[in-house]
């Protein structure tokens, strides 16, 4: 890190970086969150199914966010525990739309949670109900329940977080990312 | 930076190499870093180029730790930095075979194909293709289309190759992309436009009439690209080749046309191809021989040297044509590099005249320390081919053979020189002597056993024929003193054929012989006593046929036969009469092409045809009781016209008492499926016709086979006869696309052509090494005589030729070629008949007015064979 890089630094007026884990069943708005999230120049227009996963990045108000934006197709959701180590958020995306298929997110969600590497830390986990705007979606406080988010035993330890969003228009995006900046910010200054 | 620094002090201490010292396990462990955030991209791309170094230097690394390298590596992706990025790439290609769900990266990588930075996207496309399989074509492929038309050349080209590569794999994937390949053949960027032709010629390449299309099409409309055209040059060669055409294609004219191109390299491509032709006769060359004749003075040595190595093969068949570029060859014997001089000199001595040897000789000496083993061994060969040339040059030559034999060089270069000996010797006789001696002075100092042991083995055949062969015995017995154990039992073989050959000798081998009774190696000592016992007999049969004539099984034959004896042990003693014979190259006494002898480098035991085809046969049930294979005729026999609707080959199996025809049959109609075929057999006279074996389904373009199993006529003399044969099958419509045939069908048949079956069929070729003596031997009890008029044939060649064709047997002594300018000639054949029958034929042929006199002689072990022998010919 250079010297100017450093100074920057200490007058705070560069931000910090923090790692986030993007995860989800597949078709859930992975992609699309993140291609909204990123500065206007380096946005695409397509998105197409991810496979394995790419790495963006963008920012918030207080921290320049690495998102690894993760495959939700089914032959790769083994391969998340890859990237549990050095991530410091995690941002788990549910359709809202799909309530058949919620109990497959929960079973995810209960994984993810009992991994060792995840397990015993305090991470903050944000959860996106997405495609609020589809007509037989059902409320953020119906998926909370659903996922039975109260009761589980792995979420204790962690501060986590529930906004219903829509991906296409951007709507309830900033207020789950500020959410969880603030987190990622308090436990970076918390650790030092 | 502390960790730099020490690197950095490792460095100097190593020397050359920083890499020297690294250990799999360590760099592994570094690889950890990749997973710490923020990425220190120095750092990161050190240890990643670490790990480069130790897969490029063939260190093996696990599936578990590849993969957590793999995974690690994946995480580098966050960082910016080109050259890390571009290093990861590298490390994906390295690892895509070695680490598990390398498919992790392929959306990194199309971001990185599909993105604004166009030093990514080239190296993207490339490392995608190493991760793709088929399943995951599909999803690439539009982004592939894409890429193929892209405008910038690189990224075109990287997706073209890559292209290629993956074709190897889904050929039908790669075919839908022909539009966008064929977009790209237009671009004005040379590369991209060479790569383009190299990948349509390759989705088009099993289809004849489309290469051809695209030969016309792209020889007409000018390429830019100098590459392209010497692609469609090479291309334009092999279709010339496989069509056999000859000068009048347009094929050809292209190529020619090409020989006036601009550039340089196209017109040495064109060149090269017209030399490289199969059929090429001097009238074609004359084209190209002029530009290469016109390169060999360009002031590039690139040019130089590919000019006269072409020559120097063209010199090879073409002698006389190349003549003509001598004084430009003369000035290039004092060229700088060595490699051109080389060349030019051996060129020279194939073009060169008589007169001319011995001043070549002298030049080449000059130099000859100063070239590598590999030109060294260019020389050698030219040597070889000039003493064949001129056999009466053979003492100046031979003795520069012997000259550079005394030379240091490695092994292949010392090989060629003992095998231009051995050739040299084999083909003029008034070498031989000359030879034999220098091979001599070469084994008393040769530190490769292999040689060694070839050159005893050669003393041994030949040196007991020499009218003094005395003199050897010294040599030989001195490697048994000072050798290793493979030499010495080499050299013991070899005395026991000086004492079983000359009767004044045998006292004084037996001596030396006695000696080595008590050598250290098992298996010297277990030659010695088998030999001095053997000798102690003093039976001219036994000395024939266990020192004189070696094993005349097949290798393969004998191990599968004593592998099924240990596995069903029986009481009675192994019968080596069971296992097949070894089939006898017809080549084996031909002229060796002079290139022929350095190529034939592996000794191994390979399987031969017939081998294989006693494997299947063997796995035949209903052939299961026929006893061992004794013959299969070498070449099959086409029984249809070629492009017919079915083709049909016929190879004759012989077996003691049975005969089994395969035939080999291919379907060439698409919309039809044969089943139940067989080809239906009207035996000629005393054969009877036992079992068919029909092939169950003959679809398109599949290969079937069929048997036919004939008993053989129980009269001994009856042997051959005429076969006629008809192919009877049922068939079904099909759908071409699918394959899938309609339920019912109807019977029909087809006629081929007949078989035959001759006397060659039933003998195998054997030789045997000392003709006379297994003449003696077999003795004068089962002998027959007759004596012919072949008043058809002009020469003595041809009458030898057509001797050994029809009696199938192989000629001994090297009695098959017979020297110029003779009226007499005699031929030795030798061979087995079916049943285990030594049989030995005689042949003295006479040139006369009115064609060629031949008096037979037949000696056999069983009268009926001599008989048949004898009837053969007529």
């Amino acid at each position: 890190m250079g010297f100017f890089d450093k100074l920057a630094k200490w007058l705070g007026l560069k931000k910090k970086d923090a790692n986030v884990i993007v995860v989800g069943l597949d078709n859930s708005g992975k992609t699309t969150i993140i291609n909204h999230l990123k500065p206007k120049e380096t946005k695409s227009h397509d998105i197409v199914p991810t496979i394995g996963f790419t790495v963006e990045k963008f920012t918030s108000s207080a921290l320049s966010i690495t998102a690894f934006d993760m495959s939700g197709q089914g032959r790769y959701r083994n391969l998340w525990e890859h990237y549990y180590t050095e991530c410091q958020g995690i941002i788990f995306v549910i359709d809202s739309s799909d309530k058949l298929r919620m109990v497959v997110a929960k079973e995810e969600l209960d994984q993810l949670l009992n991994h060792p590497k995840i397990t015993n830390r305090r991470i903050p986990v944000l959860f996106f109900a997405n495609k609020m705007d589809v007509r037989e979606a059902i409320s953020s406080v119906k998926v909370s329940s659903l996922l039975q988010l109260e009761q589980i035993e792995n979420m204790k330890n962690k501060p986590w977080h529930i906004c219903a969003s829509n991906a296409l228009t951007g709507e309830g995006l900033m207020e789950g990312v500020e959410w969880i900046s603030d987190q990622l910010r308090d436990i970076i200054d918390g650790g030092k | 930076m502390h960790m730099l620094r020490r690197d950095k002090k490792e460095e100097e201490e190593g020397g050359g190499n920083p890499f020297h010292n690294l250990e799999k396990s360590v760099v592994l462990q570094e690889t950890r870093l990749f997973n710490e955030t923020p990425i220190n991209p120095k750092k990161c791309g050190h240890i990643l180029t670490k790990l480069l170094y130790l897969i490029n230097q063939g260190e093996s690394i696990g599936t578990t730790e590849a993969t957590e390298a793999f995974f690690a590596m994946t995480k580098l992706f966050q960082a910016k930095d080109p050259v890390l990025r571009r290093l990861v790439y590298l490390g994906i290609k390295e690892m895509s075979k070695i680490a598990n769900d390398v498919i992790i990266v392929t959306s990194s990588l199309m971001k990185d194909m599909t993105g604004k930075d166009d030093q990514f996207r080239g190296p993207a496309i490339r490392a995608l293709c190493s991760i793709t399989d088929n399943t995951m074509l599909q999803s690439i492929e539009r982004y592939m289309k894409q890429a193929i038309v892209d405008k910038n050349h690189a990224v075109s080209s990287a997706a073209l190759v890559s292209s290629l590569h993956l074709s190897k794999g889904s050929q039908d994937v790669i075919k839908r992309w022909v539009n966008e390949a064929q977009e790209a053949v237009s671009s004005d960027n040379i590369m991209v436009q060479y790569h383009a032709l190299g990948l349509l010629y390759h989705i088009r390449k099993y289809d004849r009439l489309a290469v051809t299309k695209l030969v016309s099409k792209f020889s007409k409309h000018s390429l830019k690209s100098p590459y392209a055209y010497c692609l469609l040059i090479r291309i334009a060669s092999k279709l010339m080749e496989e069509e056999g055409a000859g000068t009048d294609s347009p094929m050809f004219d292209f190529i020619e046309n090409c020989l006036r191109h601009k550039s340089e390299i196209v017109i040495y491509e064109a060149a090269h191809a017209i030399v490289n032709l199969k059929n090429t006769t001097a009238k074609e060359l004359s084209s190209a021989v002029p530009v290469l004749q016109l390169f060999c003075s360009s002031p590039k040595p690139t040019l130089r040297f590919a000019a006269i190595r072409t020559l120097n093969k063209v010199a090879m068949k073409h002698p006389s044509v190349v003549s003509s570029c001598n004084l430009e060859l003369e000035n290039l014997i004092t060229d700088t590099n060595r490699s051109i001089a080389t060349l030019a000199i051996t060129t020279l001595l194939k073009t060169g005249s008589e007169s001319s040897v011995d001043r070549l000789m002298k030049q080449i000496s000059s130099f000859m320390n100063e070239i590598s083993d590999e030109f060294k061994i260019v020389v050698v060969q030219a040597i070889q081919s000039l003493c064949l040339k001129f056999p009466r040059k053979h003492n100046v030559l031979m003795n520069f053979l012997s000259s550079m034999l005394r030379d240091e060089g490695g092994f292949d270069y010392k090989k060629a020189i003992v095998e231009s000996v051995i050739t040299i010797i084999e083909e003029n006789p008034e070498a031989k002597e000359a030879g034999l001696g220098h091979l001599c002075e070469f084994i008393e100092d040769c530190e490769h056993t292999v040689l060694a042991t070839k050159i005893l083995h050669l003393l041994g055949r030949e040196g007991p024929r020499t009218p003094t062969p005395s003199k050897y015995i010294r040599f030989i017995y001195n490697r048994v003193i000072l050798e290793n154990a493979a030499v010495r039992a080499a050299a013991v073989t070899a005395l026991a054929k000086f004492g079983a050959h000359c009767e004044e000798l045998l006292p004084s081998c037996s001596v030396l012989l006695e000696r080595c009774l008590l050598d250290t190696d098992d298996e010297v000592r277990d030659r010695a006593t088998f030999y001095v016992d053997v000798l102690k007999q003093k039976q001219k049969a036994l000395n024939s046929a266990y020192i004189l004539n070696g094993l005349q099984v097949s290798v393969v034959g004998l191990e599968r036969a004593l592998h099924n004896y240990t596995l069903e042990p029986s009481e009675a003693p192994f019968d080596l009469k069971t296992v097949p014979l070894d089939t006898q190259p017809v080549s084996e006494q031909k002229v060796r092409e002079p290139g022929d002898s350095v190529s034939k480098a592996t000794d191994k035991v390979v399987a031969s045809t017939q081998d294989i085809y006693a494997e299947r046969l063997a796995a035949v049930p209903e052939f299961s009781n026929l006893g061992s294979l004794f013959k299969s005729s070498s070449l099959p026999v086409e029984l249809t016209e070629s492009e017919t609707e079915y083709m049909v080959q016929c190879v004759k199996h012989c077996f003691g008492r049975y005969m089994v025809f395969q035939f080999d049959c291919t379907n060439t109609l698409n919309d039809q499926v044969l089943e139940n075929v067989t080809v239906h057999m009207d035996p000629a006279e005393g054969f009877d016709v036992m079992k068919y074996v029909q092939c169950p389904s003959l679809p398109y373009n599949k290969p079937g086979t069929t048997y036919t199993m004939v008993r053989l006529p129980e009269d001994p003399t009856q042997v051959t006869g005429t076969f006629s044969c008809t192919l009877k099958f049922i068939v079904k419509d099909c759908d071409p696309n699918t394959g899938e045939a309609d339920d019912d069908g109807y019977e029909d048949e087809y006629v081929l052509e007949d078989v035959e079956v001759t006397v060659a069929d039933h003998v195998q070729r054997v030789i045997k090494p000392n003709f006379g003596g297994a003449w003696e031997e077999i003795g004068p009890e089962n002998e027959l005589e007759d004596t012919f008029a072949l008043s058809t044939v002009k020469s003595l060649e041809e009458a030898v030729k057509n001797i050994i064709q029809f009696m199938g047997m192989q000629p001994c002594e090297r009695s098959d070629k017979v020297q110029e300018g003779k009226s007499s000639h005699s031929l030795f054949l030798s061979g087995v008949y079916r049943g285990g029958h030594d049989a030995l034929v005689r042949a003295k042929l006479a040139m006369s007015d009115s064609g060629v006199t031949m008096q037979l002689t037949v000696r056999s072990t069983d009268p009926y064979v001599s008989e048949v022998l004898v009837t053969a010919i007529g």
